[in-house]
């Protein structure tokens, strides 16, 4: 290959990906995009070029070993509402409760693990609840031709009462007892996997930055990276959904059933499609796949706190913005969820490091505050034609 | 024709009271499955069947029988009557006033989101404006009062005013924020107002912990406001934190923003945006102005509802609000987002919250339940169709075609 053709190449890439990042945007927008990623560079080049700075110390952080391991953790909630809320709003019906699915199967699947002594029992548990209370909201909406958004409030509301309710009831308190978590990769002994995680590769490599690839001892130990196969097993499903979600969504025909649904229920309707039956599969979809997130969420601390906005603390909405920034799509919906969740693990980590000085309650606000930026410079995404509208099919009524 | 809009009020109204009814007998249901639930020694309520009164005449045993360790018609009536106290011989008892003061916060919050309804937008942060609100009037005030002291009566009446304004200033810009953002950046108010909530409590944790603490105390709070700035009690006693003159400055702001809606041009730009966003363009409102200036009223409004909560109740601010604002959401819909309507449901809420207190003493059923009931009216109440398809099974009415609760909808009948 001539120099050439190498730089030619190089050149292409640079417009390319040039053009995906500016064209069409708005001029305030195309600002903050270039803020953004000269801010990133100037971090990377002040990180590695000299240490003991503030960008030093902000690069360490991102580039923890339990950086990735807390940003996977924390997406899977956020992950899970927001690919079942993809599928209810592309089919018509916005689902605003998503918040509401979470509390309640947070609530559940800690309840039904000390039932029954089972993790596993325990997410099918938080699963069923969610999807009750989904298919409470797809009758009010879809038979009752209620207003989505009052009745997705409605069902955030009930669940910030019933799930403190139930604790109280069970518990005596709004925070419920400990119980088991569900266990990394390594630690489950799944005959495969796990062997194939821990086998020591026996050798180890000098890298810049990253420091010691430690691959005597296992996969585990990569740096950074490690952190993708010392995980536990929601996050495993986490990557199964998102994919098993795009190519429902784009590859089977309940996924054009779906799309269909949202954009011109008429059409359906008129192709022998009944129109209600698709919705209210995606409604329930969004329940089962929200009560994974949320049973995901409690079973990976092992306890529900239902004091306050609760332990969800606002990941449904969070969800709602992931998914919109992600154009509906399932994999960019996953990669805004990283972002969202990243931020949240890089705020964790200044909380407990105490690096800046920053007072830890403001702190907290930069997932929130994030994603009100988002919104506001990238919030104008197109909505299903005919979402929040009820469809009546001609016949019967 | 005002027969036909009349008639959609009345249908409204019955709607309401449907939901609420609903809700209640679904809140018994759920007051006896934990009755289930929970462990007691013996049970507080027995369902049987045939009931007592046949097995008493009669002779023989119940064929069914069940105990639930929770009584729901006790739990009812400590909800609803011990909110009122002993009210017929006492009218200025502690829990009754604890009732009023409750309204008249819920008066505040309720017709914040009523006024941001009937333009059209979902006013979610109620609550966070309203932290803003108290917290600026607590923090101001604590400054600008010891300037004012042996002044007596004068004081007071310079002091309450600017605490009020100070909560509409500080409410009216937290809430014309996410407005502005709807107006002109497209940004869905329903997200952006509850993250507001999240980051305003954040905010003013950080700001009373690490500037404004009072340093004599371990909570978070701020130090007290002079005595002589806050509501006076009036026939109340003081230390049942009820103000008559809050909750008559509560009634005259519901009947003032009715008359601004109804009566006024602003009003009418307010509600055909949100009616008919479209025409109300074309016939010449500027819609985006119209969302930030409704945003920012719904703002002040639930403003001056932390600061009547701070001047009121506190004496100063405390972190840990309680939801106000969220109640206020539910007192709005229920109210169809109606001003005048807002009253009353803001005392039913009072009731509801206050009664609470009083089942949270003498039973063993968690307070929580409050919570419970108010995600079931809001969910009834946004399914007018269900009640029509129930009434028309007993009883055959033309459906008007309004839909009872929409934040387009609001209220075609006051015209």
């Amino acid at each position: 290959m001539s120099e050439a053709s190498i730089r030619g190449r190089a050149g292409s890439a640079v417009r390319n990906a040039r053009e995906r990042l500016f064209e069409g945007r708005s001029p305030l927008q195309q600002i903050v995009i270039a803020v953004s990623l000269f801010a990133g560079v100037a971090l990377l080049a002040g990180g590695i070029f000299a240490p003991n700075s503030t960008a030093s110390d902000l690069l360490t952080i991102l580039f923890a070993d339990s950086t990735l391991a807390a940003t996977l953790r924390l997406s899977v909630p956020i992950a899970f509402a927001a690919l079942g809320g993809i599928f209810a709003e592309k089919s018509g019906v916005i689902n605003i409760g998503l918040e509401g699915l979470l509390i309640i199967s947070a609530f559940t699947g800690i309840w039904a693990t000390d039932i029954t002594g089972s993790v596993w029992l325990g997410l099918l548990g938080g699963i069923v609840a969610s999807t009750l209370l989904a298919g409470l909201f797809a009758v009010v909406c879809i038979e009752f031709r209620a207003d989505q958004i009052i009745a997705g409030l409605a069902v955030w509301l009930i669940a910030l009462g019933l799930a403190p309710f139930a604790s109280s009831v069970v518990y005596g308190g709004t925070t419920t007892v400990s119980v088991p978590t569900f266990q990394t990769l390594p630690n489950m002994n799944v005959p495969v996997l796990s062997a194939l995680v821990t086998t020591p590769l026996g050798f180890v490599v000098e890298l810049p930055v990253f420091g010691v690839l430690d691959l005597e001892s296992s996969l585990v130990g990569i740096p950074f990276f490690g952190a993708l196969f010392d995980a536990n097993p929601t996050v495993y499903l986490m990557f199964a959904a998102v994919a098993l979600s795009w190519y429902t969504l784009n590859r089977t025909a309940f996924g054009r059933w779906v799309v269909a649904s949202g954009e011109n229920p008429k059409a359906l309707d008129t192709a022998g499609v009944n129109v209600h039956r698709v919705r209210y599969a995606a409604v329930l979809l969004s329940g089962v796949l929200a009560g994974v997130g949320g049973a995901a969420l409690a079973l990976g601390i092992g306890q529900f706190t239902g004091n306050g906005p609760t332990m969800v603390n606002g990941k449904g909405f969070i969800a709602i913005v992931a998914y919109l920034f992600g154009n509906y799509n399932p994999i960019g919906a996953f990669l805004s969820t990283m972002l969202f969740a990243g931020l949240d693990a890089v705020q964790l980590t200044l909380q407990a490091r105490d690096v800046f000085q920053v007072p830890r309650p403001l702190v907290r606000t930069i997932p929130y505050v994030t994603v009100i930026i988002v919104l506001a410079l990238f919030g104008r995404t197109r909505l299903p034609e005919a979402a929040g509208d009820n469809y009546e099919s001609g016949e019967g009524e | 024709m005002v027969r036909l809009v009349n008639a959609s009020g009345f249908e409204r109204l019955l709607i309401s009271l449907s939901a609420l009814l609903l809700s209640i007998l679904i809140g018994a249901v759920i007051i006896l499955a934990a009755g289930r639930m929970t462990d007691c020694g013996s049970a507080v309520y027995t369902l049987a069947f045939p009931g007592s009164l046949v097995t008493g005449l009669v002779g023989g045993d119940a064929l069914f029988s069940m105990g639930f360790c929770y009584d729901p018609f006790s739990v009812y009536d400590k909800l609803f009557l011990g909110a009122l106290g002993d009210v017929l011989n006492n009218p200025t008892n502690g829990q009754f006033a604890t009732t009023l003061a409750e309204t008249t916060i819920l008066m505040f919050t309720g017709v914040a989101v009523a006024i941001a309804f009937r333009a059209g937008i979902f006013n979610i942060g109620a609550q966070g404006q309203l932290v803003v609100g108290a917290l600026l009037t607590a923090v101001v005030l604590v400054y600008v009062a010891p300037a004012f002291s042996g002044l007596g009566v004068v004081a007071t009446l310079v002091l309450l005013p600017f605490g009020l304004l100070l909560g509409a200033l500080g409410g009216g810009a937290y809430g014309a924020l996410p407005g502005a953002l709807k107006a002109y950046a497209d940004a869905n108010e329903v997200i952006t107002t509850i993250m507001l909530n999240f980051v305003a409590t954040s905010v003013a944790l950080y700001l009373v912990s690490d500037h404004f603490k009072d340093p004599e105390s371990f909570a978070d709070q701020t130090v007290a406001i002079p005595d002589f700035s806050l509501f006076p009690s009036m026939l109340f006693r003081a230390r049942d934190d009820f103000s008559l003159v809050a909750l008559g400055i509560g009634v005259l702001t519901l009947v003032g923003i009715w008359y601004v809606l109804t009566r006024t041009s602003f009003g009418y730009d307010v509600r055909t945006s949100g009616l008919q966003p479209d025409a109300a363009e074309y016939g010449g409102v500027d819609a985006d102005r119209t969302i930030v200036s409704s945003m920012a009223l719904s703002g002040a409004l639930a403003g001056v509802g932390g600061a009547v909560y701070v001047l009121m109740i506190l004496g100063n601010f405390q972190t840990g609000v309680p939801s106000y604002g969220f109640d206020g959401i539910t007192v709005s819909i229920l109210a169809g987002n109606n001003p005048l309507g807002v009253g009353f449901a803001a005392f039913l809420f009072g009731v509801l919250k206050s009664g609470s207190i009083v089942v949270q003493v003498g039973s063993d059923v968690p307070p929580e339940l409050v919570g419970v009931l108010r995600g079931l009216i809001i969910l009834f109440v946004a399914m007018p169709e269900f009640f029509r398809m129930a009434g028309r099974k007993f009883y055959s009415v033309q459906p008007t075609g309004n839909r009872a609760v929409a934040a387009d909808g609001g209220g075609g009948h006051d015209e």
